[in-house]
C-alpha cells in the first residue's frame, strides 16, 4: 500500500511538475522580482530619482488636482513613502478614461509620462495574470499554478525518501542528477514553509475571482453591501451645489491620531467641488504584516468626520495572509530574505527540471525517443530564456528614448515587444541548440546584464558609485549590484560549462542572473 | 543599529542551532571526516543545544519586532540559516570542526562529571569517543 501511494505519488510529482513547471518558474521569477517592484521603477524610469521629499503639504497637492483635472467626479493621491519619492494622482480624464500622473511632492510638478510600465506596471502585474487578458486566462493559468504547485510540495515530502537524513545534504561534487536532485530536496525542504505559505495566500488572496459565488451567496447582488462591510467603503451624492474643501492637511493629522500616529497613505476626493463632497483616507500598509484596510471619511467641507472603518476579525486573518504575500510594509531585512527565498522557488523548480533531464537522457536517446529534446528546450527557454528576456526589458528602456515609437507602438509597449520576442527567441535558440543553449544563453545573461549597467550609467549618469554615495538612489545601487552579481554567476557557470563541454549544466546557477 | 545587531543575533543563533542539530546525523559527521554521529546523551545534549539556539533566535526575533513580523522573520530566516549550514557542509566543512570538537569536549567533561558525582541516569558515552 505504502509502496503504491509512493508510486503513484512520484508519477504525479513527475508530470504535474514537468508539464507546468515552466509555467510556475515564470510565476516564481516574477514574483521574485516583484519583491523590488518599486526599486526596479526607479531604475527604469530615471525621472522619479528624487530626492527626499519632505513633509507633503496635502493641500498643496489638491491645488495640482485642480489644475490637472478640474472636472473629475473623484481624484485621489498615493502619497510619497520610503521606497515611492513621488506622489501619484490617479483620475478621471476628459475621454472617461482612469489614468495617473506622477507628482514631485517637494513643489508639486507634474514628472513627464514615464513611458514605461516598469516594474509595478509589467513585472508584477505578469506574476499574477500573465498579462493574458482574454477570457481572464492569466488569472486561470495562474490559479491552477498555484494549486499545482501546492500538489507538488504535497507529493514531494511524501516522495522524498530520507527527508529528515538528507536534510543537510548537497553533494554538489557527485553526478548531475544527483547533485540536481539534492539541490532540488534541499530548495524544495529548507524553502517548504515559504513556499507552502506564499502558494497558499496567494490563491487566498484571488479567492473572489475563483469563487465568486462566495461573495454571491451572502451578499447576492449587493457589492456594494460586501464593500461597506469589508473595507468600509463610503458613498454620498453629489448635491449639485458647489462647496469648498476644507484642509486635507488637517484631515490627515486628525485620521494620524485616529490611527495611533500612523498617518495615511491615500487621499481620495470624491465628488471634489461639491457641497457634498467627501475625503476618503486610508491607513499606511508600511507598520505592519496585517494589510489593514482602516479608513476614514471626512465630510470634505467641514471636515467633520463622517465613519471610521476597520477590518473584522475574521477579514483580519485574510488581511494578514494577503499582507504576507504583498509585503508592503517596510522591512528591509524581511524584503531580502522573501527575495532570496523567492530565488530558492526558482533553483527548486529549475534542478526539478534538469533531474527529470539526466535520468532520462541515455534512455531517450538509445530508444529513439524526442522527451529529453522537448523538454530541455522548454527547460532552457523557461529557465534563462525568461531571464534573459527580463533582462531585454531592462535594456530596451534604457536603449530606447523617451516618446519613441515604431509601428504604431509608444515605448511601453516596445519594451514588452522586447521581453516577449526575446523570451521566444530563446525558446526557438534552445530548440535548435540543445547542446549548446545552455552555455550560451549564460553568455547571454552575463553579456545583457552588464549591458544594463553600462547603459545606466550612461543615459542617467547615476553609475554605481554615485548611486551608492546618495541614499535616494540606493535603488537604483541595488538593482545595478543584482545585476553585476547576476553576470557573474551566469559567467562562471558558463564558463564551466564550457570547460565541462557537456549539454546541461547547473541550470540554478544562472537564475540568480537579474533583479 | 540595534536593530541590525539582533539581526546578526537572529542569524548567529539560528545558524548554530541548525548546525548543532546536523553534529546529531551521520553525514555531516562524514564530511567532517568522521565516520560515526555521536549517540546516546551526546546526540541528545546537541539536539537539546541546538532546539534551545532555534528558541533562543525566535525569542530574538520577537524582541527586535514585535510578534506578526517577529514570527514571520523567524519562519523565513531559519530556512536561510539551514541552507548556509548545508553550504558550510558542501564547500567548507572545516568551518565546523571547532563547534564540533567544543562540542564533544564539552559533553564528555559533563559526562565525566556526572560519572564522579555518581548520580543521574545519563550513560557515559558509548565505545568509540568521538575525536576530532
Amino acid at each position: 500500500m505504502g509502496q503504491t501511494f509512493r508510486t503513484s505519488m512520484t508519477w504525479l510529482h513527475t508530470w504535474a511538475g514537468v508539464v507546468l513547471g515552466a509555467l510556475l518558474f515564470a510565476i516564481f521569477w516574477m514574483g521574485t522580482l516583484s519583491v523590488f517592484d518599486r526599486e526596479i521603477d526607479r531604475w527604469m524610469i530615471p525621472e522619479t530619482r528624487l530626492g527626499a521629499a519632505g513633509m507633503v503639504s496635502l493641500d498643496g497637492l489638491a491645488t495640482t488636482a485642480r489644475k490637472i483635472a478640474p472636472d473629475a467626479s473623484s481624484w485621489s493621491f498615493t502619497l510619497p513613502s520610503e521606497r515611492v519619492p513621488m506622489a501619484r494622482f490617479y483620475f478621471q480624464d476628459a475621454a472617461g478614461d482612469y489614468t495617473f500622473r506622477d507628482i514631485d511632492p517637494k513643489n508639486g510638478t507634474v514628472l513627464p509620462d514615464a513611458g514605461t510600465m516598469a516594474g509595478t506596471g509589467f513585472i508584477f502585474p505578469f506574476h499574477f495574470s500573465l498579462h493574458l487578458v482574454w477570457m481572464d486566462l492569466g488569472y486561470w493559468s495562474v490559479g491552477l499554478a498555484g494549486m499545482t504547485m501546492l500538489v507538488l510540495l504535497v507529493s514531494g515530502v511524501v516522495i522524498h525518501r530520507k527527508i529528515f537524513d538528507d536534510f543537510f545534504t548537497f553533494r554538489w561534487d557527485r553526478k548531475l542528477p544527483r547533485s540536481s536532485l539534492d539541490l532540488h530536496n534541499l530548495a524544495g525542504v529548507l524553502g517548504l514553509p515559504f513556499h507552502f505559505v506564499i502558494t497558499l495566500s496567494g490563491l487566498i488572496i484571488f479567492f473572489a475571482f475563483y469563487f465568486p459565488t462566495v461573495v454571491g451567496a451572502i451578499y447576492g447582488e449587493d457589492v456594494a453591501g460586501f464593500n461597506h462591510d469589508v473595507y468600509g467603503s463610503f458613498q454620498r451624492e453629489a448635491a449639485g451645489e458647489s462647496g469648498t474643501l476644507a484642509s486635507l492637511d488637517q484631515m490627515a493629522a486628525e485620521a494620524t491620531r485616529i490611527w495611533g500616529g500612523e498617518p495615511p497613505y491615500f487621499v481620495r476626493v470624491w465628488h471634489p467641488g461639491d457641497a457634498n463632497a467627501t475625503v476618503e483616507m486610508r491607513r499606511t500598509l508600511a507598520r505592519s504584516v496585517d494589510m489593514n484596510v482602516d479608513t476614514v471619511h471626512f465630510d470634505a467641507t467641514t471636515g467633520e468626520v463622517l465613519q471610521t472603518h476597520t477590518a473584522t476579525p475574521v477579514v483580519h486573518v485574510s488581511n494578514f495572509i494577503a499582507g504576507l504575500h504583498f509585503i508592503q510594509f517596510e522591512h528591509w531585512p524581511l524584503r531580502w530574505i522573501y527575495f532570496v527565498l523567492g530565488l530558492s522557488g526558482c533553483v527548486m523548480i529549475a534542478t526539478g527540471y534538469v533531474y527529470w533531464l539526466e535520468t532520462r537522457r541515455k534512455r531517450h536517446a538509445a530508444q529513439g525517443l524526442a522527451g529529453v529534446r522537448i523538454v530541455e528546450g522548454l527547460t532552457i527557454g523557461a529557465v534563462s530564456g525568461i531571464v534573459i528576456a527580463t533582462l531585454a526589458f531592462f535594456v530596451a528602456n534604457r536603449i530606447l528614448p523617451l516618446g519613441a515609437s515604431f509601428a504604431g507602438q509608444d515605448r511601453a509597449a516596445l519594451e514588452v515587444w522586447a521581453f516577449y520576442l526575446v523570451w521566444l527567441a530563446s525558446f526557438a535558440h534552445a530548440w535548435a541548440r540543445p547542446g549548446n543553449a545552455w552555455r550560451e544563453q549564460c553568455w547571454a545573461i552575463a553579456a545583457l546584464a552588464v549591458l544594463a549597467v553600462v547603459l545606466n550609467a550612461a543615459t542617467t549618469g547615476d553609475h554605481l558609485v554615485r548611486a551608492l554615495a546618495h541614499r535616494h538612489l540606493w535603488a537604483v545601487a541595488g538593482m545595478d549590484l543584482l545585476l553585476l552579481a547576476g553576470a557573474a554567476i551566469a559567467l562562471l557557470t558558463a564558463l564551466r560549462l564550457a570547460r565541462r563541454g557537456i549539454a546541461a549544466g547547473p541550470a540554478q546557477d544562472t537564475l540568480k542572473a537579474a533583479e | 543599529m540595534a536593530g541590525w545587531l539582533l539581526l546578526v543575533g537572529i542569524m548567529t543563533a539560528a545558524y548554530l542551532g541548525f548546525a548543532l542539530l546536523a553534529l546529531t546525523q551521520a553525514r555531516p559527521w562524514q564530511r567532517l571526516g568522521q565516520a560515526e554521529p555521536p549517540t546516546g546523551i551526546r546526540r541528545l545534549t546537541l539536539r537539546t543545544l541546538g532546539s534551545l539556539a532555534l528558541l533562543l533566535s525566535l525569542v530574538l526575533c520577537l524582541v527586535r519586532d514585535g510578534p506578526s513580523f517577529g514570527a514571520l522573520l523567524w519562519a523565513t530566516a531559519i530556512s536561510l540559516a539551514a541552507a548556509t549550514v548545508v553550504f558550510t557542509l558542501a564547500w567548507r566543512p572545516a568551518l565546523l570542526r571547532p563547534l564540533a570538537a567544543m562540542a564533544t569536549v564539552g559533553i564528555k567533561l559533563r559526562c565525566e562529571r556526572m560519572e564522579t558525582d555518581g548520580q543521574g541516569t545519563a550513560k557515559v558515552p558509548p565505545s568509540n569517543p568521538t575525536r576530532l
